[in-house]
């Protein structure tokens, strides 16, 4: 079950961040998503390590932890997306495709004429396309 | 062969260096076996890895056995290939022969027999003991060593070598060193060759039922240890790393369950680091080992290596992932395994991985990408030792202790409870500690946060532990949850640890007095029966811990509270210290939080002021609001506490410039009267004050203000104020930095009274100093609350303070200011260029034109020059101006609306001087006007009429007069034009006379001129003459010349004439009382008619009322001299006729005066000198050069007729028809001299003679 997506802007500032859990818990996955940063920076300034994942903008899983596994995704512009799952067998490709989805997502959100770029992304039917795709990844 | 395993076990251990075997033909070993020792271990190593690379081993210990001792005699075969590894890798002869025939006969058969056997490397070392000095005994041991090397030797190998005992020795042992590595190399690839066959051949029956695992490891684990053994360690991490692949593949193909180990007491320490925890053949099951331990073993075998390796970050790397992966094994077979085994042994795991790779690391032995990398796994290690160590806290009730942060949050309730297959029960006579413990949890009070934030906690646990540990006992199923909450909500209603609000029961009071008797000692004698209360599971668990856990550390630190936030600070330090040396900061400043909670706990608040501001300082730079209201109040508590006031205050302004959703009003409420009340407070040490975050200022939107330079202004600033309530503010101020010079402090603009600044947008008005001129944009915004000073840095871009926007310091490039550099805003300039009547009052026309600026409220400052006086009883006019510019605007405006000209008629008004000084009207602040001041130049002197012959000389300055002007405008007359302009006024005739014709009877025609030198039309209506003495009227007339003729208009410019009949009369002098009138004095009457826009005009004195003829008449009376004739000439001066070539310029010339003396000179002019005449020669200077006696006395004879001729040289300097110097005799009057000719006439003067020699062509 994906339990949060975030946009994260290429200076560290959460543009988006929404979390799928029922419980009152958002802060602790704020903090999951904070301290990914840690991993995507560490890629993102050693490229040598990470070889040629930067040659595309999925970064991969971040955090191989026991509970929860964390994906990350760079965009041309430096800026991140982050994907929470509690799903221990997640495959690749799924993450990938659901990142397309949602990069698809987000460049159409910022394309908004009104959005401040660099802001956070306030638009609704941005949110809601992204419950959207969410929930259609949770099904598959 | 999984019976060799012990033996193999054993044998592996006795083993640790390469075996070279010596046979010892001739009993040499005891003699050289010292030095053979000494030489090893072999420093240049060249062995071949299993792909057949060359690699270099650098230190290679050897051990030197005797082919006669036991440890290689009585071997089997079979055993030699299972252990070929403790086989001599080399065989080294030792021979000495000194005798020929000896070697061929003896030692040669035995050598032969020795090396025959081809398993064997050897070599032959040949010992010569012949001394040097010796000589035949050396050539003897040269010769049998030459047959030696003949017989052994061959072109591919070189299998001797020679070692004098009494020579010289060096190259020997390299040469040994050579041989035996080169022995040694063969065998190995021999050896590995050999293994990798077998190993080959058993892994084809990988899939048969035949194979057998153990089989497999024996051989791989040989072949690895041989690989060990030669040093390629590299080799034989390979061999263990293929090793656990193929394991790992057994365990998990399906079909036979196997058991999986760890029930041995002790099992939870990990031994992941010592492979010797448990001998192998212990865990050999079935055909294959146990995984508990066997993995264990795997990894102890290549941490080992790659520690001999000096490669502590893969150990640490490797046993991260290995942890996490065991962990999950352990997982599966959690049922079988003691309570919450997984968790102590993940404990016990990473810490001793951080130990032992902590130990072997140095700092600096590595690549720094690599050290970061190393401290970051140590840094996971601890935390995911912390982790576990906080869910055994929370088992055994230290839940309390443990803060509910995001952090913990975050790594607790996704982990999983333990699945044991049956959850512990409570041990028996528990009851005691069970209602010790319960009383703990009662205790227990949720801490408020500082400013009364309440929020709900985060969960540290996944699910509700109650349930969870309820439904997994034996003796209850899952359905009967009434019963089970019954016996929960006594818990949740005290401690809050059971964070469920969804499920508080409504029937809570109810359920709280049944649990008040429930927890009565009575009630818990048969747990079994009924669910068990969280007190029970708490104890339960702890006294199942205690049987898993073996480590005497570990379960110290469970023992107590102390203990275990002792260690659970130790692991959090840990891991956060680890982690600020690793690229991952913000995992290290977020434990530092966690760090910063216990310092707190304890009252260590400056430790936890420290941590906290790391913390909040990460998330504020990043914009994590909602992290950062999560710990910012926790650092304003510890600031408060600390009476740190200044980072109090910054700390709750930070907190009201957070999103406003974050925060209810309520709270956001208390931070305001925080900060209030401190500074209303006595402040000990008043501290500037940050509020950029909270209070913005913007200038208006719209153009920048323009001012002009040394104008005042005010200017209107929006701030924004994001407090909750209406904040009152002593002071404020603002600075200007200009945006040309950034280096000088920009002028502050205060705001004169408090203010009250309301939530949201605010406009303030500062009252604006005169500037420099340049741009202007806002600097910093200060101000005084209490005794609290403020400033801001922040400008919002015309919105309300986006509290996401963490880049909002940049400062805004539009000005808000701009003072225009000092330009003329205003002229004045005198309207009317020509000349004004003199005497009289005239209306002196002043332009004024503002140059793009009002001139509202104007003062114009009139100081007249001597000689002109202003006639203020007549006031002053103002009116518009029409200039061009106008016209075209006034055309413009006619099109848009016609009424618009009525209001322009309008502008025109009479203002009143008051001291000096007058106020312009409000319409003349933007337009053109034309200021009337009536004025009288006053003109003493009388004016003179020439006569013809000397022409009009007209003194421009005699009819100037100044007007200066003194023009006070601007916001506050603060602004100041002064000029003076010069006004001219003049007669308004120049008279000129002439005779026009000389009658016989002595009757003159006089005739006057009069040139009119003003532009105004001059009525003439009438004209009389006073004549001096000696003239008189002819006939009876009072001397009007016609009255038919007037009124006479000359037009501006132009001349009329006037002729006089007048005849000199001789003997009126004898009217003794007549005074005595020098000259005569022609009267004019007459009128203006001009306009006071153009020039003179009718007075103003006059103007006033029109309508009488009679006052519009002025009197004009101007002097005329009168000549008489000359009548009894005494004296002639004749002046000579010049040459008749002409003058010409530049040509010297005689100018001659013949002076001749009529008649003697009588009368009262008594002469001293009367043989003598003075004369002068003037001449214009410019026109004549003049050389010779300019004046001078000329003797001249008393007699009638006498005559003389006065010479002079002079050069014309000009051509053209010129006055001639005259001779004048000063010293007798003009009426006694006749001059021939009479007046002034002119001279012809040529210009030069060409002079061709001068001429330059000019190209």
């Amino acid at each position: 079950m994906i339990v949060c997506v975030a946009v994260v802007g290429h200076q560290n500032n959460p543009l988006y961040i929404q979390s799928f859990t029922e419980a009152d818990d958002a802060l602790k996955l704020h903090h999951i998503v904070h301290c990914s940063l840690d991993v995507i920076d560490e890629r993102v300034n050693n490229p040598k390590k990470s070889g040629t994942t930067l040659n595309e903008a999925f970064l991969g899983l971040l955090y191989p932890t026991v509970n929860y596994k964390v994906y990350g995704y760079l965009t041309n512009t430096k800026v991140k997306f982050i994907l929470v799952t509690t799903d221990l067998d997640v495959r690749d490709t799924d993450v990938r495709s659901f990142f397309r989805r949602f990069h698809a997502a987000y460049v159409d959100a910022v394309s908004n004429p009104f959005h401040v770029p660099g802001k956070k992304i306030t638009s609704r039917t941005f949110a809601e396309t992204v419950r959207d795709i969410v929930r259609s990844y949770v099904l598959n | 062969m999984a019976n060799y395993l012990a033996q193999f076990q054993t044998i592996k251990g006795s083993c640790d260096r390469l075996v070279i075997a010596v046979e010892d033909v001739c009993d040499l070993w005891p003699t050289v076996k010292s030095s053979f020792e000494e030489h090893q271990p072999l420093k240049r190593a060249l062995l071949n890895n299993k792909t057949r690379n060359s690699v270099f081993v650098e230190s290679l210990p050897v051990e030197f056995i005797l082919t006669t001792d036991a440890r290689l005699r009585s071997r089997f075969p079979q055993e030699q290939s299972l252990f070929w590894f403790r086989e001599p890798y080399a065989t080294v002869v030792l021979v000495t022969c000194e005798d020929l025939d000896e070697f061929k006969n003896i030692l040669k058969p035995r050598l032969k027999l020795i090396v025959q056997n081809d398993e064997r490397e050897w070599f032959i070392v040949f010992v010569s003991r012949a001394h040097p000095s010796n000589d035949s005994a050396t050539k003897s041991v040269k010769k049998v060593y030459a047959k030696l090397e003949v017989e052994f030797s061959s072109k591919k190998r070189e299998r001797c070598c020679k070692l004098d005992i009494h020579g010289p020795e060096a190259n020997f042992w390299e040469d040994l060193e050579i041989k035996i590595t080169e022995c040694i190399k063969n065998t190995l690839d021999r050896r590995v060759q050999f293994y990798e066959d077998e190993i080959r051949k058993l892994s084809e029956q990988r899939f048969m039922p035949i194979w057998n695992f153990c089989n497999f490891f024996i051989l791989k684990e040989s072949l690895a240890f041989i690989f060990e053994m030669a040093h390629l360690h590299e080799d034989a991490l390979r061999e263990y790393d293929e090793l656990e692949l193929c394991y790992l593949e057994t365990i998990n193909a399906p079909g036979k369950q196997r058991e999986f180990g760890g029930l041995d007491n002790g099992d939870d320490r990990a031994a992941l680091l010592n492979p010797g925890n448990k001998q192998l053949t212990q865990i050999v099951q079935d055909d294959s080992f146990r995984e508990f331990e066997f993995r264990q073993y795997l990894f102890a075998c290549q941490s080992k290596l790659l520690f001999k390796l000096n490669r502590p970050f893969e150990v640490a790397s490797r046993g991260y992932s290995f942890v996490i992966s065991f962990a999950k094994a352990l997982t599966l077979h959690e049922n079988v395994l003691p309570f919450c085994m997984r968790e102590v042994w993940v404990i016990t795991a990473c810490l001793s991985l951080i130990y032992a790779t902590a130990s072997h690391h140095h700092d600096g032995a590595v690549a720094p990408d690599i050290e970061k990398e190393f401290y970051r796994v140590q840094g996971d290690l601890y935390s995911l030792s912390r982790v576990k160590f906080m869910r055994l806290g929370y088992l055994i009730g230290y839940g309390a202790d443990i803060e509910r942060s995001p952090l913990n949050s975050a790594c607790l309730s996704m982990l999983p409870w333990p699945k044991p297959a049956v959850w512990p029960s409570l041990p028996a006579n528990a009851s005691s500690v069970v209602l010790e413990k319960e009383k703990v949890i009662l205790q227990e009070t949720s801490r408020t946060k500082h400013f009364g934030i309440q929020r709900k906690p985060l969960p540290l646990e996944p699910s509700v532990l109650l349930r969870v540990a309820n439904r997994r006992r034996a003796s209850l199923s899952a359905g009967n949850l009434p019963e089970m909450f019954d016996g929960r909500s006594s818990i949740v209603d005290g401690s809050g640890l059971e964070a469920s609000p969804r499920k508080l029961s409504p029937v809570k009071l109810q359920a709280n007095a049944m649990t008040r008797t429930n927890s009565s000692p009575g009630n818990i004698d048969s747990p079994l029966d009924r669910p068990m209360r969280l007190a029970e599971i708490f104890v339960a668990a702890e006294h199942a811990l205690r049987h898993t856990i073996s480590d005497l550390d570990l379960s110290k630190s469970l023992s107590s509270t102390q203990d275990f936030e002792k260690k659970y600070l130790d692991l959090t330090k840990g891991a956060a210290e680890n982690y600020h040396r690793s690229w991952w900061k913000r995992h290290g400043v977020v434990l530092d939080g966690e760090i910063a909670a216990v310092c707190f706990k304890h009252g260590n608040y400056d430790l936890a002021a420290k941590s906290y501001e790391k913390v909040c300082a990460l998330y504020a730079g990043e914009g994590w609001q909602d992290l950062l209201a999560d710990f910012l109040p926790n650092l304003a508590e510890c600031q408060k506490i600390l009476s740190d006031q200044a980072g109090y205050l910054s700390s709750c302004v930070r907190l009201l410039s957070l999103d406003k959703s974050l925060f209810t009003l309520k709270e956001r409420q208390a931070f305001q009267s925080e900060v209030v009340s401190l500074a209303h407070s006595e402040m000990k040490n008043p501290v500037p004050l940050d509020v950029s975050s909270l209070i913005t200022f913007s200038g208006n939107p719209g153009p920048p203000l323009q001012l002009c330079d040394g104008d005042p202004g005010t200017l209107s600033v929006t701030v924004w104020s994001g407090f909750p309530d209406d904040i009152t503010l002593d002071s404020l101020s603002l600075t200007l930095v200009a945006t040309n010079n950034t280096d000088e402090g920009g002028q502050a603009l205060k705001s004169s009274a408090a203010t009250v600044l309301k939530p949201g947008k605010n406009a303030i008005t500062f009252a604006l100093p005169p500037q420099k001129p340049g741009s202007y944009v806002l600097g910093v915004l200060t101000g005084q609350i209490g005794h609290l000073r403020f400033r801001s840095h922040s400008f919002s871009k015309g919105g309300p303070v986006e509290s996401d926007d963490f880049m909002s310091y940049e400062k805004p490039t539009r000005p808000i200011l701009k003072i225009s550099n000092p330009r003329p805003l205003v002229d004045l300039a005198a309207a009317i260029s020509s000349a004004f009547l003199i005497n009289e009052a005239q209306w002196i026309g002043i332009i004024v034109r503002p140059i793009d600026y009002s001139l509202k409220g104007a003062a114009l400052h009139i100081d007249t020059g001597p000689g002109l006086k202003i006639e203020d009883s007549y006031g002053i006019e103002m009116e518009r101006y029409p200039d061009e510019d106008y016209h075209v605007k006034t055309s413009k405006d006619e099109a848009n609306a016609k009424g618009s000209t009525v209001s322009l008629e309008k502008d025109c008004e009479l203002l009143n001087l008051s001291s000096g000084k007058i106020v312009f009207p409000e319409w003349a602040s933007d337009v053109n006007s034309i200021l009337w001041v009536p004025v009288r130049a006053l003109g003493e002197e009388l004016a003179r009429g020439s006569s013809s012959v000397n022409p009009l000389k007209q003194d421009v300055l005699e009819g100037m007069r100044t007007i200066a002007l003194k023009l006070e405008f601007g916001v506050c007359h603060n602004q100041i034009f002064e000029r003076t302009i010069a006004v001219h006024f003049t007669d308004p005739f120049h008279v000129t006379t002439r005779v026009a014709n000389k009658c016989n009877d002595g009757t003159l025609v006089l005739q006057v001129m009069l040139q009119s030198l003003v532009k105004a039309n001059l009525i003439v209506n009438d004209a009389w003459l006073d004549l001096q003495d000696g003239f008189v009227h002819t006939g009876q007339s009072d001397g009007r010349p016609t009255s038919n003729f007037f009124p006479l208009v000359v037009s501006p410019g132009s001349r009329a004439g006037l002729l006089f009949s007048i005849c000199s009369r001789k003997n009126v002098s004898t009217e003794g009382e007549e005074l005595q009138q020098p000259d005569s004095i022609l009267n004019i009457k007459y009128g203006v008619d001009g306009d006071r826009a153009a020039g003179a005009h009718r007075p103003v004195d006059v103007d006033r009322s029109a309508t009488d003829t009679e006052s519009l008449e002025l009197v004009f009376r101007s002097a005329i001299v009168l000549q008489r004739p000359v009548l009894d000439p005494c004296l002639a001066v004749g002046f000579l006729p010049l040459p008749s070539d002409g003058l010409r310029v530049g040509q010297l010339i005689t100018m001659k005066w013949r002076v001749e003396r009529l008649k003697d000179l009588e009368g009262s002019e008594a002469m001293e000198h009367k043989d003598e005449v003075l004369y002068e020669v003037n001449a214009n200077s410019d026109n004549w050069m003049i050389a010779g006696r300019k004046r001078g006395h000329v003797l001249l004879s008393r007699e009638q007729g006498s005559r003389i001729v006065i010479s002079i040289l002079c050069v014309p300097l000009v051509a053209g028809y010129v006055r001639p110097p005259h001779l004048g005799l000063p010293n007798i009057d003009e009426s006694h001299v006749s001059c021939n000719p009479p007046g002034p006439h002119l001279v012809c003067v040529l210009p030069p003679v060409l002079s061709s020699s001068f001429c330059v062509p000019i190209k």
